[in-house]
């Protein structure tokens, strides 16, 4: 095994994205038509190759491999189920996007910036979650902000786009800062920037040193800046500033890096109390911020922004009960999800037309609304029972079964508070068993596929405990008024309520005057076009 | 200066605000996207007059920068000659008459300034503090309105549609605080204290920023320049009001909005500063209503304009010049295909007839002459298929021509839809969606990859959502008379009568008359259904020309007809059929109910369709920059590609409308940059038809034209910007990013290739075949056309008996010969 070169084969995969856009940047625009061929072809071969990890990871498990390193810093390769899960992620949405941006950005003058970019963006991404070390994990990090700001001012004449570079960056240099002192602080108490090796070091039980602690703390705000949480997101929404395919990397890839930093480092996190704490703080009110802020929004781009805000945020959450697994099978599903939201965000007008069929109006019974969270409830425990799991058996279970039955009792609302007849409700029952019995057999698949990486959660803090039974309750009581509620009156509460929700609670335009976004200098010329010289027409050149 | 405002009483404030927002063209929804001459209002004044107005109120530009005339005169497109015809006829600019002379005053970089010169108080005060208030103030109110007007998108509707504009947003403005965060103190107050009248608050304002008499209607207009989107959004529903024959004052209560913030800017930023400065904007305003604006750059632009569409009139004309009749006009053609005036259409025409010799292809507005409101199964309301201009005459249900089989879809569609509710409650809902993410979210997994290939789309199609295959093609129109639906045999005689007069088709009638209405099939495109048929009021044309076929198809239409001396041998039957601008494939309607006596001539029909659509696709595929590989194959799967922003080019490159026989085109390469009307003015006694097709369909042509015009010369104000950043507001509209108004018009990628424009700017050239002193007493009788053609809104021809062009209207009609 320690001979072979089988294992470097993934790395490959960013290498030769950055090969593809070094060549671009030395040929310019006459080097794109044949570089956008090559980055697809380069796309499906960072699949095919980030694909070959699954047979090493299965014979020789998981493993880590130096480079070129002294002290356990420096550049080193991880491979474990985590970060493969990542990798493979990663490229499948990588060559999904350079397709799209292949006939979205045609003939834009510009276009092979943008390619430069947004593949040098994705391999930083990839390079990250291969990182086998602190020091690389830091180093890349940075590099993919960095890279993310090139993207976010792809139009520098755009003043929002300004206003919301000029906030990304605030708040990810913030990051940058949190995330180099744990690392040091790390480095510093346990001697080692080896993964594997700090793994190791991280007492399993028992109460960690005061440095493990600020670091655990610090890697938490690192992860909490890095994911857009509240109060910090407002940058995010803005991201729409940019051509649609950096949305989609942006919160399908980007975003991730704050959860994944957490799950990579979860043995030290299941250590902290104080960090599963601002985890369920931070992850919790963000989550029920942001997805209620969602339902408010009236453009389909910046509603999207604050639904990956929300489940940013409830993966930070679920961190924090220490359900891990359950966290990178949302990460995945959320991205996958959100890449195809995103790009296929121009077909919402169509909805529209297919709203216009009949259908029967909700009565807003709350004993019929009842009736849908009880056979939610019986849906979830007579899946547990066929699953052979005693729903209130373990902590963790039972908190994650609360949000799924809360779920699934949406499923079961508007059929049952209805008069739509029996078929539809008993349809909508088929629909939430079935999501109830995929989400215990994903849960299962995730939690075996990445045991190795995760600690085993023995016995819950009780504080935490509180806590998360503190989120739950308050779930319970949102989900509870959104199933009942109607458009407010003009004037009344909820009126109000809707207006401050759709401005972000203001969040974003105190962020705004901090940064003077008013200042910002719009276009100063009024030509809009796609190429930078001027233009003539076609007659010009075929009549001649 | 003081004194004199207080004269003012509302109801002259009304009367300004309703001449100011007059100007204001009306918006359609995307769900049915209209072109609309974005220059609605103006065409009262001069084309160059409009262009220094709208330069001077809101920087607006009317040309293309100097480098893109001199590249033209460069190529040669435009000649010296035209330039010296240009700077002879000309009398309102002072130029040289010269044209060497005229053309070395000319320099690349010469370009009138973009900032306006009548400036808004919100503008004012930027200038003193730095701070962009208009721009602040116009996200502000585009925030509110894309709540108050949104259309389902949002899951929470957190604007009231139960009261008035101007009263939504006075509620919502004394609640948001996001002015008072940005540093406006006391903003929702002064809301608060405001009269809940739109006008009583206009008045206020008016004073308050103490605008004297004379300079309100300049400084009102300059003020809803500033958001042509949601003051055009407002106004759509103030034209549907006009159109039912009620009174709608939405547009002059968004424009109250907008004064209301200028109030409240004005009563906030009180520093001295800020006051001298609006002294002085005040003074300019004055300035300018009394001595208007001049700009040399500005006339030089328009003499290059003008020599620009000069240039494309003279090879327009030399062409239309060299047309040979068809020899075969005696000889009965054995199909008719009526096709949209769209220009689309002309390739395929030509294609079409070049295929098979016993095709005749006649222009028509794509509605046939049907104005319908149509109601697909299961929906609970319908929508209008016709020209904006008109109201629908009859409500027609679509049908499957099987009772059972329908009340089947009809029940399948509800169930879906309240299941999709059930799903959507629980996929989008608060909290809920996170326990959607992670059993089902994977499942986008293999949809990502299906949409990025073209092998599904991201969403269902409407028009066949919840079908079979065999029900989408048994899909058809009921006439049948039930409530409010359907047509009872004599309005069936009447419209049909009307119809076929209007087409000039009342004999000679062909075994088959094929009515071809069109559409485009795009996926994920926001403006799908711009590329649609504008006749058809933003719809394919599919139920207009089901319509059209199952009226005329009636034997007792026939025998009624007949009676009106319009005879329709039994042997004719119509079809109806659909023309996919995007792949230029044609799609026959319900086959199944043909009779097996024209099988045989439906072989052939759809043999030359087959053959014209493979042609056509060849031609247009070096536009779409296909230039090797398989051509048919890479048309089509750019119609089902989600990130084609150039499915097809539209009406891109229109500058013609021709009103003559299709005889005199016949011979011609269009290009595709012509509307054609098949009208012959023997046949129209006393010119009723004529004054039919300049009254509306030289109308709708002239709107989309300007449209593209407007959306090529100044795509920050007329158009909707960049596609790739566009973001759907309300189910309805786009924003170019983050905020900021609604964006009206075409995208840059409708009318750029990235490399060169796609659309030229020029006016719209008519040609009409018809006696000229016909066309001049229409003109006399309808002032609103006359204007645009004495305003050089557009170019008027007229075409004598042996085909040639022979005469060019001067204005005030007079015409001189060409």
């Amino acid at each position: 095994m320690q001979n072979t070169l089988l294992p470097f084969l993934p790395v490959v995969a960013p290498l030769l994205l950055l090969v593809l856009a070094a060549c671009l940047l030395l040929k310019k625009e006459k080097g794109l038509s044949h570089s956008k061929q090559w980055a697809e072809a380069m796309g499906w071969t960072g699949v095919a190759l980030s694909l070959t990890s699954i047979p090493v990871l299965a014979l020789y498990g998981p493993l880590e491999k130096a480079l070129i390193v002294s002290h356990g810093l420096g550049l080193s390769l991880r491979i474990d189920p985590l970060s493969v899960t990542m990798l493979i992620m990663i490229s499948i949405l990588a060559v999904i996007i350079i397709r799209f941006t292949r006939n979205y950005l045609d003939a834009d003058s510009r276009e092979w910036v943008f390619l430069t970019r947004l593949l040098t963006t994705i391999a930083a991404v990839e390079l990250l979650v291969l990182s086998g070390n602190l020091f690389q994990l830091a180093l890349f990090w940075i590099i993919t902000s960095i890279c993310l700001h090139q993207l976010l001012l792809f139009y520098p004449d755009r003043p929002r786009a300004i206003t919301a570079a000029r906030k990304k960056l605030i708040v990810a240099r913030t990051g940058d800062l949190c995330l180099l002192t744990a690392c040091l602080l790390l480095y510093w108490a346990t001697g080692t920037g080896s993964l594997s090796e700090l793994f190791a070091s991280v007492p399993a039980s028992g109460t960690l040193s005061t440095p493990l602690t600020w670091a655990s703390i610090l890697f938490v705000m690192a992860a909490v800046l890095k994911s857009a949480q509240f109060p910090t997101h407002s940058w995010l929404i803005e991201v729409v500033e940019t051509p649609t395919p950096v949305s989609a990397l942006l919160h399908a890839g980007l975003l991730n890096a704050g959860p994944f930093l957490i799950v990579r480092l979860s043995h030290l996190m299941e250590a902290s109390t104080s960090a599963s704490l601002l985890l369920i703080a931070f992850g919790g009110c963000t989550a029920l911020f942001a997805s209620v802020v969602f339902l408010t929004q009236p453009t389909i781009k910046v509603a999207l922004g604050y639904s990956s805000i929300a489940h940013m945020g409830f993966m930070l959450l679920i961190c924090g009960f220490g359900v891990y697994s359950a966290a990178i099978l949302h990460l995945v599903a959320h991205s996958f999800y959100k890449a195809h939201a995103f790009l296929s965000s121009g077909s919402v007008v169509e909805r529209v037309k297919i709203k216009r069929i009949k259908m029967p109006e909700r009565i807003r019974n709350p004993w019929r609304i009842a009736l849908a969270f009880a056979s939610a409830a019986a849906i979830y425990v007579l899946c547990c029972y066929l699953w052979g799991i005693d729903p209130a058996g373990e902590f963790s279970l039972m908190a994650t079964g609360a949000i799924i039955v809360m779920g699934i009792s949406q499923i079961l609302v508007p059929p049952l508070d209805s008069a739509g007849g029996r078929n539809v409700v008993w349809r909508a029952m088929a629909m939430a068993a079935l999501v109830a019995l995929s989400f215990f057999s994903l849960e299962h698949l995730a939690s075996s596929l990445l045991a190795s990486q995760i600690p085993e959660t023995e016995g819950h803090d009780p504080i935490v405990m509180i806590a998360t039974i503190l989120v739950i309750s308050c779930y319970a009581v949102v989900i509870w008024i959104q199933s009942q509620a109607k458009t407010p009156q003009a004037g009344s509460f909820g009126y109000r309520l809707g207006i401050h929700l759709r401005n972000g609670c203001y969040t974003n335009i105190l962020f705004d005057r901090l940064v003077g976004s008013l200042t910002t200098i719009p276009n100063t010329t009024r030509q809009a076009t796609l190429s930078k010289t001027p233009s003539s027409a076609r007659s010009f050149t075929e009549r001649r | 200066m003081q004194v004199k405002e207080h004269r003012l009483n509302i109801i002259e404030v009304r009367q300004k605000l309703k001449s100011a927002c007059s100007k204001t063209a009306p918006l359609w929804p995307l769900e049915n996207f209209v072109a609309v001459n974005p220059y609605m209002g103006r065409a009262c004044e001069n084309f160059g007059q409009a262009v220094h107005r709208l330069k001077a109120l809101a920087g607006i530009r009317s040309t293309l920068p100097m480098q893109y005339y001199l590249d033209a005169l460069r190529s040669g497109f435009i000649s010296s000659k035209d330039i010296d015809e240009v700077l002879r006829s000309t009398s309102t600019y002072k130029a040289p008459q010269d044209a060497s002379e005229f053309l070395n005053s000319l320099s690349h970089g010469d370009s009138p300034k973009d900032a306006p010169l009548i400036k808004t108080f919100a503008e004012t005060a930027a200038e003193c503090d730095g701070k962009q208030w208009q721009r602040f103030a116009i996200d502000c109110i585009s925030n509110w309105a894309s709540a108050y007007f949104d259309n389902q998108q949002a899951i929470w509707k957190t604007g009231v549609s139960e009261v008035g504009l101007f009263a939504a947003w006075k509620l919502e403005a004394s609640i948001d605080r996001s002015p008072e965060i940005m540093g406006l103190k006391g903003f929702r107050n002064m809301v608060k204290q405001l009269p809940d009248d739109p006008f009583q608050t206009a008045k206020l304002a008016l004073i308050a920023l103490d605008i004297p008499e004379n300079s309100i209607e300049t400084y009102l207009q300059a003020l809803s320049l500033r958001m042509p989107g949601w003051a055009g959004y407002a106004a759509k529903f103030d034209w549907e009001a006009t159109l039912n024959e009620r009174d709608g004052v939405l547009r002059e209560e968004f424009l109250a909005i907008q004064l209301a913030w200028e109030l409240c800017l004005v009563n906030i930023l009180t520093d001295k500063e800020y006051q001298e400065a609006w002294k002085n904007s005040l003074k300019t305003m004055s300035s300018y209503v009394t001595t208007g604006y001049h700009n040399e750059t500005l006339n030089k632009l328009l003499l290059l304009q003008e020599a620009y569409d000069r240039a494309n009139q003279r090879q327009l004309i030399a062409q239309l010049n060299t047309s040979t009749p068809a020899s075969n006009t005696a000889v009965q053609a054995r199909v008719q295909a009526i096709f949209c005036i769209d220009v689309r259409s002309e390739p395929f025409r030509r294609k079409l007839e070049a295929a098979n010799d016993g095709v005749k292809t006649i222009g028509f507005a794509g509605f046939f002459a049907f104005p319908i409101r149509y109601e697909p199964l299961g929906h609970s309301e319908g929508e209008n298929q016709c020209p904006v201009l008109l109201t629908p005459s009859h409500h027609i249900r679509e049908s499957l021509g099987n009772t059972a089989e329908e009340y089947h879809v009809v029940a399948k569609r509800e169930l879906q839809r309240q299941l999709s509710r059930a799903w959507h409650s629980f996929k989008l809902g608060a909290i809920s969606c996170f326990s959607f993410m992670g059993p089902v979210g994977l499942a986008y997994l293999p949809k990502l990859i299906l949409n990025a290939f073209g092998i599904t789309r991201p969403g269902p199609l409407p028009k066949t959502q919840g079908l079979t295959k065999a029900q989408s093609r048994s899909r058809n129109v009921s006439l049948e008379q039930h409530g409010a639906y359907g047509m009872s045999l004599l309005e069936k005689i009447n419209v049909a009568e009307s119809a076929l007069k209007a087409m000039s088709m009342t004999e000679k009638f062909s075994r088959i008359v094929l009515f071809v209405g069109h559409g485009a099939s795009t996926v994920n495109n926001p403006h799908a259904t711009g590329l649609d048929c504008g006749a058809c009021g933003g719809h394919t044309g599919e139920a207009n020309a089901k319509v059209a076929a199952a009226v005329l198809n009636e034997p007792l239409v026939r025998k009624g007809l007949y009676t009106l001396g319009i005879e329709i041998p039994d042997t004719t039957l119509f079809m109806a059929a659909l023309h996919d601008t995007t792949t230029d494939a044609v799609v026959i309607f319900n086959r199944e109910n043909i009779p097996s006596t024209h099988l045989g001539d439906l072989a052939e029909l759809e043999e030359a369709l087959e053959m014209a659509g493979e042609s056509c696709r060849r031609e247009r595929a070096p536009r779409l920059g296909i230039t090797q590989g398989n051509i048919d194959h890479k048309v089509y799967e750019r119609s089902r590609d989600w990130a084609q922003v150039r499915p097809e080019w539209g009406l891109a490159g229109c500058s013609s409308f021709i009103v003559a026989p299709r005889e005199r085109t016949a011979s011609l390469n269009l290009e595709g940059r012509a509307f054609l009307h098949s009208y012959d003015w023997k046949k129209d006694e006393d010119f009723s038809i004529l004054e039919l097709i300049m009254t509306a369909p030289m109308v709708v042509t002239s709107w989309i034209n300007l449209q593209y015009y407007a959306s090529t010369v100044d795509n920050r104000t007329f158009g909707s910007g960049n596609k790739i950043l566009h973001n759907v507001v309300g189910g309805l509209g786009v924003f170019e990013g983050y905020s900021g108004d609604l964006r009206p018009g075409l995208p840059l990628q409708s009318i750029h290739d990235g490399k060169v424009y796609q659309h030229e700017p020029l006016r719209l050239n008519v040609f009409i075949e018809a006696p000229i002193d016909e066309v001049s007493k229409i003109l006399e009788r309808h002032n609103t056309i006359r204007e645009l053609c004495d305003h050089q809104w557009l170019f008027l021809f007229g075409i004598n008996a042996q085909g040639e062009v022979a005469y060019k209207y001067v204005g005030d009609l007079e015409w001189e010969t060409v």
